[in-house]
């Protein structure tokens, strides 16, 4: 048996350094498919989204075909996002009316 | 101000006043004060209903909150002010909130065991229970966290000498969840609150086992990964608008502390690069060595945020007709009472634990994204401090304004208390009061994970649906919790 004192340490080793904790620690699924992030190694599983991380995390440092393609990218997302808001509202609404629906049961 | 029928006053219990909480929350249905004359005929609303609303709320902030995606947006508004230089005064201060500290476990200690004072006018009870638990730790949250320097048992121990062994480092902060729960289940099952002798003995015990425990492994390892209260404020303060920094003071939005970005300013929080990563640092270290450390930094610490919010709903849960009856069968069946109340506080907290666990799995999966599922419990777990915070503000901010009065009385003559102090009714509208405090915790709530989701996702649809299981989970608490508040005070029973 080793008595050997074991240093006491922090509780949780952290990233500690800016690049490291800029890319969240990662697992990929068994066969699924990889979009990797040339700068950073970041596995994203399609390509929209990794068109995405690099114009959001190196916008320094992109070609310009990644430029083009992250603003195209990024016009599709906004669009998407419309449509998204539009679906929010929509629930907002459908929200608000079924609980005065309910209240105005329940309190009858 | 009124010296109040006694019967008509909330019991000098933590469950005593969950219970006062729940009445005064069926606005005028079963009001308290049975003598309101001509009051208008009272709308009744069904404690479902409460809690439906409640579970709305939530999700009608999660889409609200959702309208939000622009990312320099959301972090301009959790940028921290600028940094005060902390004068050579604070050194004063901390020496006098230490001294403030070791008085006052004296003074729990001396007059919980040598004066013969009921409950509602012995000092002890008022101190621990009032001026601490109850007014001191809703200052950690709300301004800032004091307690490194008001922390008695550290000034006590900083005179002792240390051997400084090793805690074995794959304990992490375990300890400290142990003790949590440990101390809550000690409060649930033991009259602390109504014996002052108890109370005495209990402080008496704990600062023997801390002072041991700082002893042996050193003050900081003590109070920084296995001294619960120690964590509870570190945790509670991390919420606070003013955080420490090496410099002096940072003021910025409530819960922006929690978010605060790494970089060479460390918990200043301002950025290096806009690439600047989530560090939930809070600022809350007193010591350099924090530093570069997030507050959550690790399973262990997610455990403990989930720990304290799950005590919070436990104390409520005691008190109900549903645990009488769950809890009955098991007695009559032959189980020791004070092991059933163990096992329904560690299978609630196994239950949150792993609620929490399967949100964050499955908001790996409705975000569609590779990033682990316990980076994802890690970097959400501080998202559940303010409602935490939300629940204790509600529970003991009509406890202190009842109980403070009755507090300055005796703190006047802490040896001759009056016999019967005056306490504070207070309105039947101050349910609405502390509703909306538990409202503003998740509100604030659904904030922080909204920002920590747009720190750790990609684009602006990903983050919206990495929520979808923290929302559905969420309701499901908030309806839970609501539903528990509104129940009928019942004693547990048993003990
Ligand atoms: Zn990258």
């Amino acid at each position: 048996m080793t008595t050997e004192p074991t240093p006491t340490v922090e509780p949780t080793p952290t990233v500690s350094d800016d690049t490291a904790s800029d890319r969240p620690p990662t697992s990929v699924p068994d066969g699924a498919t990889v979009e990797a992030c040339p700068y950073c190694e970041r596995p994203f599983p399609t390509d929209r989204l990794r068109a995405l991380h690099l114009g959001e995390r190196h916008a320094d440092r992109l070609t310009p075909e990644e430029r083009a393609t992250f603003e195209e990218t990024e016009d599709e997302e906004i669009d998407d996002l419309f449509v998204y808001h539009l679906k929010v509202v929509a629930l907002i609404v459908l929200v608000v009316m079924g609980l005065s629906y309910v209240y105005a049961f329940a309190l009858a | 101000m009124t010296a109040p029928d006694r019967s008509l006053l909330p019991a000098l219990t933590r469950r005593g006043l969950v219970a006062a909480l729940g009445t005064t929350l069926l606005v005028g249905v079963a009001s308290a004060h049975a003598g309101s004359l001509g009051s208008v005929t009272p709308v009744s609303v069904p404690s479902w209903l409460f809690a439906l609303t409640g579970g709305a709320v939530v999700v009608a902030s999660f889409l609200f909150t959702s309208l939000l995606t622009d990312r320099d947006l959301i972090r301009a508004v959790n940028e921290r002010g600028p940094t005060v230089q902390a004068p050579r005064a604070l050194a004063l201060g901390r020496r006098l909130l230490a001294a403030v500290g070791v008085v006052g476990l004296l003074a729990v200690v001396v007059v919980g065991l040598f004066v013969p004072a009921p409950p509602v006018a012995n000092l002890a009870v008022l101190l621990v229970w009032v001026a601490w638990w109850a007014g001191y730790t809703t200052t950690v949250y709300l301004v800032g966290n004091t307690w490194p320097a008001l922390n008695p048992f550290r000034t006590l121990a900083g005179s002792l000498p240390t051997l400084d062994r090793p805690l074995p480092a794959r304990l992490a902060t375990w300890p400290s969840v142990v003790g949590l729960l440990a101390l809550v289940w000690l409060e649930v099952v033991s009259p602390l609150a109504d014996a002052p002798r108890l109370l005495a003995g209990v402080a008496v015990g704990y600062t023997l086992l801390t002072l041991a425990g700082a002893v042996v492994f050193g003050s900081r390892t003590w109070f920084e990964r296995v001294d619960p209260v120690s964590r509870v404020f570190r945790f509670y303060g991390a919420l606070a608008p003013v955080q420490r920094v090496r410099e002096g003071f940072v003021v910025g939005l409530p819960g922006a502390g929690l978010l605060t970005h790494g970089g060479t300013e460390g918990v200043v929080g301002r950025r290096r690069s806009p690439d600047g990563p989530v560090r939930a640092d809070g600022g809350v270290a007193s010591t350099a060595a924090h530093r570069g450390r997030s507050l959550v930094s690790g399973g262990d610490d997610v455990a403990f945020v989930v720990a304290l919010l799950w005590t919070t709903t436990f104390d409520g849960f005691v008190s109900t007709q549903v645990w009488a009856d769950l809890a009955g069968p098991a007695v009559e069946w032959g189980a020791p009472p004070l092991a059933v109340y163990l096992a329904a506080l560690v299978g609630g907290f196994g239950l949150f634990f792993g609620g929490y666990r399967l949100a964050s799995a499955l908001a790996r999966r409705s975000a569609g994204s590779y990033v682990t599922s316990v980076e994802l419990e890690r970097r959400f777990a501080v998202a559940l401090l303010p409602i935490a915070a939300g629940y204790h503000l509600a529970h003991f901010a009509g406890y202190f304004l009842t109980f403070s009065p009755a507090l300055a009385a005796v703190l006047a003559a802490p040896l001759s208390p009056p016999a019967n102090p005056l306490l504070v009714v207070l309105p039947d509208w101050f349910g609405a009061i502390q509703l909306s405090f538990v409202v503003l915790g998740h509100l604030l709530g659904v904030w922080v994970a909204h920002s920590v989701a747009f720190e750790t996702f990609t684009g602006r649809l990903q983050p919206l649906r990495s929520q979808y299981p923290y929302v559905v989970v969420m309701a499901a608490y908030t309806m839970t919790s609501m539903w528990l508040l509104m129940q009928p005070y019942t004693a547990p029973p048993f003990l």
